[in-house]
């Protein structure tokens, strides 16, 4: 589209356009509603409903808004005679086979065919001939159809083929027998996938979860902000009676543009889970009983006491979720550092911080998410944002599909939803080596060199990916550098993020960290770490890191909103310590089985949409938001819980009026914080670039014990698994994207296990997965080819599998 | 000066005569008060009493929550919560009417696309505790079962001018 500026008329109106832009496009910026369907200004133009038909000066007949581009001098006509008189022969069209069950219709009351027929159609209708009826189709746990009412203008199919990525509904037949349709009957895979239900202007596709639980307009919204991920997407938050009933996307060009994610929308299925903790509950002899908030937080106080005086405060350590609000994580780490220990992380999912002395005050996108769309060449390391941060995922396949080259290093390959230019998969103990070699190939075409802390790393020799990968970096004006969620998790991450901020140097680009949980980065500015205060402030003590903390089995743990079986590094040992400390005190929504057995305090904690808080997301941006529904029992919000023990720790500075006040000191502290994406290797200990991700036996190969084959063991957190409320939503654990436990390996590998590939069709073959010293595990074996040999690929994050430790290791695997 | 006709007007008690004349018509002539209870006045076919949720012949509840007498109540009288019942329609939980609140405007009534909310020729009810001026679905619904026959003859008469 040309920039050149053009003059046009518009109902009399004079106003300016760019020329070759869609004439509907311009009217839109200057006021002027054209009426439409399928016309949506993310998506491709089809007119193919006719709706915004309006008069053009010289043209022979009425001309669709939509698809006219915009030239000097032109004069539109929208309200004439003629012009209405198309709209509403459109209209009384596309009316004839609408079953108007508009009393029974979820979309009533926010319906785009219901508003334009009160606008554009007839009081009586004048067909009187027998109406179509469509067949319903099963999209899956999150869409509801109801196809009868489809107008057909193709908003659905034009999403999940262009923005989405796969085209998974299309319109079969034709004329009359239209339909859309899945044709397979498969349910819907995509992570984007209920944005249909927003673009559908009619209610062919509508909620499935909140089905008729209210009418549009005894809702109120409520602006909110996404928390299952690092991208802090802008949601509406649609509460009736106190309750949220649905999370519908809020417009921001920058961040979400108008998309949101399954997992923000429905998320909310789980506020309402059997394990919500309702009241606070003491343990006594084993046996818990409910009590009031005094005598819950005096018994929460007083085990902190006993160990204080018994072990001193180093013996106390506290385990903050990173998607807690920037006030919880910041007055968590203050109560900590008040009661003289610096225990205190908020990065329970990384397994190496080695470098947190020199890391930059947060971890940073190194620019805005949406520059990520310009970028025109990208290396995502250990990174599958399509799961991760789908919202980032969709600025990627945007820059991809305006020609920018992206290049994926990881742990496996994945199913992406655009063209890879290159894409390398290694097992996790050759991840380090083969981003050293792509720095090195970097290195040798600008004749530069290693620094010392990260030369001599396994490896050597340059592969020929590695050499690919920096010649198609290089070659880029743009190039952008991203770390993910399994790099970060990575037992040599600390290694991995110098080298991967070397490469983004070298290159000339950008490089940048994605952030894994909704405040990731605020975690580090509200001083959630053993080693930094508020604004990165130098902590006065050294405190362990959160897997240390585990390793270090202390007596007392402070969690919040912890699940120590699905959201820890190591679950496994986060488990024995829990069971073996004094005294823990859980601050948590939900009361998991397993969270009951280890906690002695159970203070329920208000959950999304409950409390007040600050997100701090990946591009560093701040964003505050209300606590917009009732509190669920006696559910209070996390700061007002850790004021209260803190008050009754008698410890000074905790008497805050509201909220606000403890957002204004933070963000005071803060004010002269500036992200940055610098790791420099140059200061790092050269101790902790040691060779093979900590597994001492080669793997691949057989064992001497019986019949098994040790592996590395590789594995990321699923989709829908991430959290305590994403795993308790009903409709996301029934979607096709749900986590199922199994192992992958890779086919060389398989015939190593002696298993033929006919057998595994069937997909019965089960093997025993063991790790070191814990009790063996079971699980369905499933041969893929996207995992690289020698690696068996494990979910993370889940509780079934907690006894294998950390996710990534050593495995002997035996068939059974 | 009064002219002499009022004089003997005066004199002579005319308007207290044609008082008691009147007096004396009503006197002999029949009496138009009802013996209510046992005697009761004629209705229209339009009166609007006692509200009712009504079913179809096969003993389906008509009501399909759609909510649109909730919203147009200008008492705010009628409360509604919804669900998808197991046969996948869309049904209420609850449907409770504050007799109290209602001002029997009828908007309810005009606004059910399928005629389940209706006013009946019921005029007379009575609530002994406070809370009994809640009514809620089972009540209405039989309500409706009981007068069927009476509600759906007046909406026939009626039908020639909805």
């Amino acid at each position: 589209m040309s920039q050149e500026k053009v003059t046009i008329e518009i109902d009399g109106r004079t106003i300016g356009a760019r020329a070759g832009e869609p004439l509907i496009e311009a009217a839109d910026r200057a006021g002027i509603y054209i009426p439409r369907f399928c016309y949506h200004k993310h998506l491709s133009v089809v007119a193919s409903c006719r709706m915004c038909l309006v008069e053009v000066e010289r043209a022979p007949k009425p001309l669709p808004a939509c698809a006219t581009q915009v030239a000097d001098g032109m004069k539109v006509a929208t309200r004439s005679a003629g012009a209405l008189d198309a709209q509403r022969g459109v209209m009384e069209f596309l009316l004839i086979n609408h079953p108007l069950d508009c009393p029974i219709c979820d979309q009533g009351g926010e319906c785009e065919l219901q508003d334009q027929a009160l606008g554009y159609g007839r009081g009586v209708s004048r067909f009187v001939e027998g109406k179509r009826a469509v067949a319903d189709e099963d999209l899956g746990p999150l869409v509801a159809t109801e196809m009868t009412r489809c107008i057909h203008c193709t908003r659905c199919v034009r999403f999940l083929e262009e923005i989405a990525g796969d085209q998974e509904l299309g319109g079969m037949h034709r004329g009359e027998q239209l339909r859309i349709s899945t044709y397979t009957g498969e349910p819907l895979r995509s992570e984007l996938s209920s944005n249909i239900i927003d673009l559908c202007p009619v209610g062919a596709l509508t909620n499935k979860p909140f089905r008729f639980r209210a009418r549009a307009w005894e809702l109120l919204s409520f602006p909110m902000v996404s928390v299952h991920d690092g991208v802090g997407s802008h949601l509406s938050v649609h509460t009736y009676q106190g309750r949220i009933q649905r999370v519908v996307p809020r417009e921001c060009s920058t961040i979400n543009e108008t998309w949101i994610a399954d997992r923000d929308r429905y998320a909310i299925e789980g506020l309402a889970a059997p394990d919500r903790l309702r009241e606070p509950l003491v343990k006594r002899y084993g046996e818990w009983h409910t009590a009031g908030w005094e005598e819950a937080l005096s018994a929460a106080v007083a085990g902190v006491r006993r160990v204080l005086e018994g072990h001193g405060a180093a013996g106390i350590g506290a385990l903050l979720a990173p998607h807690a609000t920037l006030e919880e994580l910041y007055l968590g780490g203050r109560v900590v550092r008040a009661l003289g220990s610096a225990n205190v992380d908020h990065r329970l999912r990384e397994g190496d911080v080695s470098d947190q002395e020199q890391a930059p005050p947060f971890p940073y996108l190194g620019g805005t998410i949406a520059e990520l769309e310009q970028a025109d060449a990208v290396l995502l390391i250990g990174s599958y944002p399509r799961h991760e941060q789908p919202l980032i995922q969709h600025r990627l396949r945007k820059a991809a599909r305006a020609g920018a080259q992206i290049m994926a290093l990881g742990l496996r390959r994945f199913a992406w939803n655009f063209e890879l230019a290159e894409e390398h998969a290694v097992a996790p103990q050759h991840l380090v080596s083969e981003l050293a070699a792509v720095a090195q190939a970097l290195g040798e075409r600008k004749q530069r060199k290693l620094p010392q802390a990260l030369r001599g790393l396994p490896g050597g020799s340059v592969s020929e990916p590695a050499r690919a990968m920096a010649k198609r970096l290089l070659a880029g004006e743009r190039a952008v550098v991203l770390l993910g969620n399994q790099a970060l998790s990575h037992p040599q991450a600390a290694t991995l993020r110098a080298l991967a901020a070397l490469i983004g140097e070298w290159s000339g680009g950008r490089f940048g960290v994605l952030a894994a949980a909704a405040n990731s980065a605020g975690g580090w500015l509200a001083g959630a770490l053993p080693h930094r205060e508020v604004a990165g402030r130098p902590s006065a003590e050294q405190g362990l890191a959160a897997d240390a903390m585990v390793r270090a089995q202390l007596p007392c743990y402070l969690l919040h909103d912890v699940e120590p079986e699905h959201d820890l590094w190591d679950p496994a040992a986060a488990d024995a310590a829990l069971r073996q400390a004094e005294h823990v005190v859980a601050v948590s929504s939900f009361a998991s089985e397993r969270l009951r057995e280890v906690a002695d305090v159970l203070l329920p904690l208000g959950a999304f949409g409950e409390t007040a808080g600050t997100y701090v997301n990946t591009e560093g941006r701040w964003q505050s938001v209300r606590g917009v529904a009732q509190s669920y029992a006696e559910a209070r919000p996390g700061w007002r819980i850790w004021c209260a023990l803190a008050q009754l720790l008698e410890l000074e500075g905790f008497a805050y009026p509201d909220i606000a006040a403890v957002h204004a000191e933070i963000a005071g502290a803060c004010r002269d914080v500036q992200p940055s994406s610098r790791y420099p290797a140059e200061l790092r200990s050269s101790g902790a670039t040691s060779a093979d991700g900590g597994s001492s036996s080669a793997p691949g190969r057989a064992s001497g014990q019986g019949s098994g084959v040790t592996l590395a063991l590789a594995g990321a957190v699923p989709i829908y698994a991430g959290d305590a409320l994403v795993r308790r939503s009903e409709p996301l654990q029934q979607s096709p994207l749900a986590a199922r436990l199994e192992a992958v390996v890779a086919p060389e590998t398989a015939q190593q296990l002696g298993i033929s590939h006919a057998e595994t069709d069937e997909a019965t073959v089960r093997v025993r997965v063991q790790a070191a010293a814990a009790e063996a595990l079971e699980l369905p074996l499933v041969v893929s080819s996207t995992i690289p040999a020698g690696t068996v690929w494990i979910p993370a994050g889940l509780a079934e599998r907690a006894q294998l430790g950390p996710p990534f290791g050593t495995v002997t695997i035996e068939a059974l | 000066m009064r002219p002499l006709s009022e004089y003997l007007q005066s004199f002579l008690l005319v308007e207290l005569l044609r008082g008691l004349r009147l007096t004396g018509r009503h006197f002999f002539s029949r009496s138009v008060t009802l013996e209510f209870p046992e005697e009761r006045a004629p209705k229209s076919p339009r009166f609007r009493g006692h509200l009712a949720l009504r079913r179809y012949a096969n003993g389906e509840e008509r009501c399909i929550a759609c909510k649109l007498c909730e919203v147009v109540c200008p008492a705010q009288a009628i409360t509604i919560e919804s669900h998808q019942r197991a046969d996948g329609t869309r049904r209420t939980t609850r449907y409770e009417v504050d007799m109290f609140k209602c001002i029997y405007c009828g908007f309810c009534e005009e606004s059910c696309p399928v005629d389940s909310i209706v006013l009946t020729r019921l005029d007379t009810y009575t609530a002994e505790v406070s809370g009994e001026r809640v009514l809620n679905k089972q009540q209405l619904l039989s309500m409706g079962d009981r007068y069927e026959s009476q509600i759906a003859a007046d909406r026939a008469v009626d039908a020639p001018y909805r």
